[in-house]
């Protein structure tokens, strides 16, 4: 636009000097006013919209969810076009994000409703969404600002177990012993940093104070009888064919166990050696053994948003956690394949007094290797090749 | 979904076809009848003619464009068809013109081109109206061209071809030059029209004084025609738009867009209109004045300089035939190189009624043209990269950079001072109304512009404040549910609110989820009914006494 804009006021303002003024300046006023008060309108319009989404953040697999959008103009000067665009994740709604073009009067506002499908577990961001408007002559070019995405939860799939063939040492065999037993609060082993989850009742004043960080009190193990699920999510321990199918696979059966677990009013905990896109450092924040439904809603959040990661191998980092768990405690381990050195961490865990194991997610070509390696450790061994190989824990109770 | 309206362009052709036909007509009425006040004023020529026909030719083009655009360019057809066109004008020219001057006139040209003399019938003024003919009906139909390719032809705007649309400005880009380049063509026109060219060329000494005539009528053709350009433009830009629409497949949720379109045209040109009338113009408060007078005397700068090195040639060229000893060859003398002009001392003020309007109005016009000055060079700057880049590095940019923001800085601080003296004004004013005191002003807390969790935190403290105030103070070793429970035990009609204040107040406090108004509001009502308890209970207290 420059290109002619400049030359025309130039040759208006040589003509303005040499005629005095007159109808040269009544152009000049006329044609920068044009481009002023076209630009400032665009500018005053996209900064008075107002956008606001409204939507359950948090679905189950397949369920559908109804996005609102609400546009507003908040000023009094009309917004003659207003293009819309909300970038929408693909495993949600497909090719077709959600677009329109509308007009708004003074404070006019427009409702606008879209759904997206849970088709896939994820943690995803709906938006940024993008509001593009300009001067209605066209002279200066479009403005376009972005609104911020929101995310957007879908929690991994859960089968419903209705029996788990699990060692009577578990916390499942805790519904058969007729020993109660609960942590004893005045038998404190040491302390550990605050996790989300964590009562308030558990809270270190002192020594918080004296860390400056949040501490926890970490009670007597030998009293304590929890379950423990540790995900792993180390892509090199699945095999790279499946690689994809497998930890999906692995994450189903962590949510399953985890829901069966809770359900039958048990406390479960969880660790996760993927990556958490929220989490600060990446890695997904140990849930502590807790019961409930909150509980289990905090436990498929992480599922849900938790991914693979590279060179972030099982055996060291059970080694560290394992330090902090009670005596007792349950440890299922998910991963794609068991090697010589998880196989040992699990023994010394045996041990240590605490249950192992393994559920072999995905098909691996050394998975018989890893099953008779695991019986040598007398480690209960389950292969789950697909979704399918759960129903030996959906149907065997209605055989009984 | 909401209803959505599919923005086919098949929908609006008709309506977008007429208001675009209409518009070019004006426009080009416009372009025709500033042609034609230019011809008047110059010439003896039929300038009412000469208008009659080339507004014909507007209207033909208008009317064959379609047919014409039908037919492959270079082609037989074509070349019949605008062949035939062009024919039929050029009789109607020679014939009108020759019509124009009388029978006798016509009849003597008539029988000129039976005899063959071709060449008499071509006079100038046949030649430049030919030519204007033809300018007209190619901005005509390049008007048209852009305006198919923006929107009116679907096939056409739709065509997707990325390399194309990657290298060629957008049509509505070039329709926007091509309206500011014609603008410019109609300015220096009418400028053009208003030279006295009598005043020119009787003065014979130094450098020749351009006198301008006064109001001549092209100048309302010329601003007719921007008017009608920018109407042009608002509706060629929305045109623009919905082929981009279409053509990313984007829906149009508004039924009314287009109507509403021309309405906020429409008033945006009235604004303008208002706007400009207010703004003042003309030749007063010595603006233009001083900018002539400065382009005056640059122009006798330049033209002094001319005529000097003109009289340097001469004198080299003369050299020779000097010293050999023969007379000077038949070389017409230089002229006399003119006296420097002076810069003017002073530029003529008009007289007005008034000094005061008078000034007003000067400090407007100066101020409205500092501002389109800046307001370019600032439009000029955002569009080429480099010079922003370099512009920030020079020293004096930094430095007027620096200036700037110290005005604003200091423009702030009176602002905020100024806001603060009369908010304090009022308060006193207020306080003296309602013979209370004046409060202390930095210990205003104005609750609304709390966020939510800290107004439940106010509303909170409130309550252990006025708990207090009754004697139930807080223990600072007490937690806020142990207080709660001692609150509870003082009233218990208040029991439930107490506890969900408390619980408000502990999720506020120390959990990361984000509290909304409406959990505001809830804390605020529970407030309200804890209040009234602790009054009641005070009063009760009081009659106890």
């Amino acid at each position: 636009m420059a290109g002619t804009f400049l030359p025309l006021l130039v040759v208006l303002l040589i003509i303005a000097a040499f005629t005095r003024g007159d109808f040269a300046l009544t152009l000049i006023y006329l044609v920068v006013g044009a481009l002023a008060a076209g630009m400032w309108w665009g500018r005053r319009a996209l900064t008075q919209v107002e956008t606001k989404r409204r939507f359950s953040k948090h679905a189950f697999l397949g369920e559908q969810v109804k996005i609102q959008l609400q546009v507003r103009n908040k000023g009094w000067l009309p917004v003659p076009w207003l293009e819309i665009r909300e970038t929408l994740p693909v495993a949600l709604v497909g090719p077709n994000s959600f677009q329109t073009v509308t007009n708004l009067g003074p404070n006019a506002d427009a409702q606008f409703e879209y759904i997206v499908q849970a088709r896939k577990r994820g943690y995803y961001p709906i938006g940024p969404l993008s509001i593009t408007t300009g001067d209605i002559l066209g002279l200066s070019s479009s403005l376009r600002a972005e609104i911020a995405a929101e995310p957007f939860v879908v929690y991994p799939k859960i089968i419903p177990f209705t029996f788990m063939d699990v060692p009577s040492q578990s916390p499942q065999g805790t519904l058969r012993s007729t020993i109660p037993l609960f942590e004893d609060p005045t038998r404190v082993l040491g302390k550990r940093g605050y996790t989300s989850g964590d009562s308030l009742r558990r809270i270190d004043w002192k020594s918080s104070a004296s860390s400056g960080r949040l501490q926890v009190k970490v009670f007597e193990p030998s009293i304590a009888l929890e379950t423990f699920l540790v995900l792993n999510l180390n892509a090199e321990d699945y095999y790279y064919r499946s690689r994809v199918d497998s930890t999906e696979l692995a994450i189903v059966i962590a949510a399953s166990v985890g829901n069966w677990i809770i359900s039958k009013k048990q406390m479960v905990g969880m660790m996760v050696n993927g990556r958490d896109p929220l989490a600060a450092d990446g890695r997904p924040q140990s849930a502590p053994a807790r019961k409930g439904k909150q509980h289990l809603m905090r436990l498929l959040e992480t599922l849900a948003r938790v991914e693979t990661s590279d060179n972030a191998a099982l055996p060291p980092f059970l080694q560290q956690q394992r330090y902090q768990l009670a005596w007792g405690t349950t440890l299922i381990v998910i991963t794609g394949s068991a090697n010589e050195a998880l196989l040992d961490e699990l023994y010394q865990a045996r041990r240590a007094g605490q249950n192992a194991i393994l559920i072999l997610a995905g098909g691996n070509p050394s998975g018989e290797e890893a099953l008779r390696r695991a019986h040598a450790f007398s480690i209960p061994v389950f292969s789950i090749a697909s979704e399918r190989d759960l129903n030996i824990w959906t149907q065997q109770l209605r055989h009984a | 979904m909401n209803p959505e309206f599919p923005s086919t362009p098949a929908r609006n052709e008709k309506t977008f076809r007429f208001f675009s036909y209409f518009l070019v007509l004006f426009v080009m009425t416009s372009v025709v009848m500033t042609i034609g006040m230019v011809l008047q004023t110059g010439s003896s020529w039929h300038s009412e003619m000469i208008i009659g026909v080339l507004l014909f030719i507007v209207i033909d083009r208008l009317y064959t464009f379609r047919q014409l655009r039908s037919l492959t360019p270079f082609s037989s057809e074509w070349a019949i068809a605008v062949g035939g066109q062009w024919i039929l004008i050029f009789l109607l020219l020679r014939l009108l013109l020759s019509y124009v001057n009388g029978l006798e006139s016509f009849q003597n040209d008539l029988s000129l081109f039976a005899r063959g003399y071709i060449a008499e019938l071509f006079t100038l003024e046949f030649v430049v109206t030919l030519l204007l003919a033809l300018l007209v009906w190619f901005l005509t139909g390049r008007f048209l061209d852009l305006l198919e390719e923006i929107g009116l032809n679907p096939t056409l705007a739709l065509e997707e071809n990325p390399v194309i649309q990657s290298q060629v400005v957008p049509a509505h880009q070039r329709l926007v030059s091509l309206v500011f380049s014609i603008g410019i063509g109609l300015v220096i026109l009418t400028a053009l029209a208003r030279v006295d060219v009598e005043a020119i060329t009787t003065n014979t000494q130094g450098l020749p004084r351009i006198e301008f005539r006064r109001l001549s009528g092209g100048e309302a053709g010329t601003l007719l025609y921007f008017v009608f350009g920018l109407a042009l433009l608002s509706l060629s830009r929305l045109m623009s738009l919905r082929t981009h629409w279409n053509r990313l497949r984007i829906p149009l949720s508004s039924q009314n867009l287009t109507r509403q379109w021309g309405k906020y045209s429409l008033l945006f040109l009235l604004f303008l209109a208002v706007f400009i009338s207010l703004l003042p113009a003309g030749d007063s408060f010595g603006v233009f004045s001083v900018l002539g007078a400065l382009l005056s005397f640059l122009l006798g700068v330049l033209f002094f300089l001319g005529q000097l090195l003109i009289s340097l040639i001469f004198l080299l060229i003369s050299l020779p035939f000097i010293l050999l000893g023969g007379g000077l060859p038949n070389l017409s003398p230089p002229p006399a190189p003119p006296p420097l002009p002076n810069l003017p001392a002073q530029p003529p003020v008009p007289v007005t009624d008034s000094a005061v309007l008078a000034m007003i109005r000067s400090i407007l016009l100066w101020g409205s043209l500092a501002a389109i000055v800046i307001f370019v060079f600032i439009q000029f700057a955002r569009q080429h990269g480099g010079l922003r880049a370099a512009l920030r590095q020079s020293r004096l940019m930094n430095w007027l950079s620096q200036a700037w923001q110290w005005l604003s800085r200091n423009a702030d601080k009176t602002r905020a001072g100024f806001a603060q003296a009369i908010a304090e004004g009022w308060q006193s004013l207020v306080s003296r109304l309602e013979g209370n005191r004046t409060l202390p002003l930095p210990n205003l807390l104005r609750l609304r512009s709390l966020d939510p969790r800290r107004q439940i935190y106010f509303f909170y403290l409130a309550m252990i404040r006025r708990g207090d105030e009754q004697g139930f103070g807080r223990n600072p070793s007490q937690t806020p549910a142990e207080y709660a429970a001692t609150l509870e035990n003082a009233l218990p009609s208040a029991a439930e609110d107490i506890d969900s204040i408390t619980e408000a107040f502990m999720a506020a406090r120390y959990s990361r989820r984000e509290i909304d108004s409406r959990e505001v509001e809830d804390v605020k009502s529970m407030w309200g009914r804890i209040r009234r308890t602790l009054q009641m209970k005070a009063q009760a207290h009081k009659k106890q006494r």
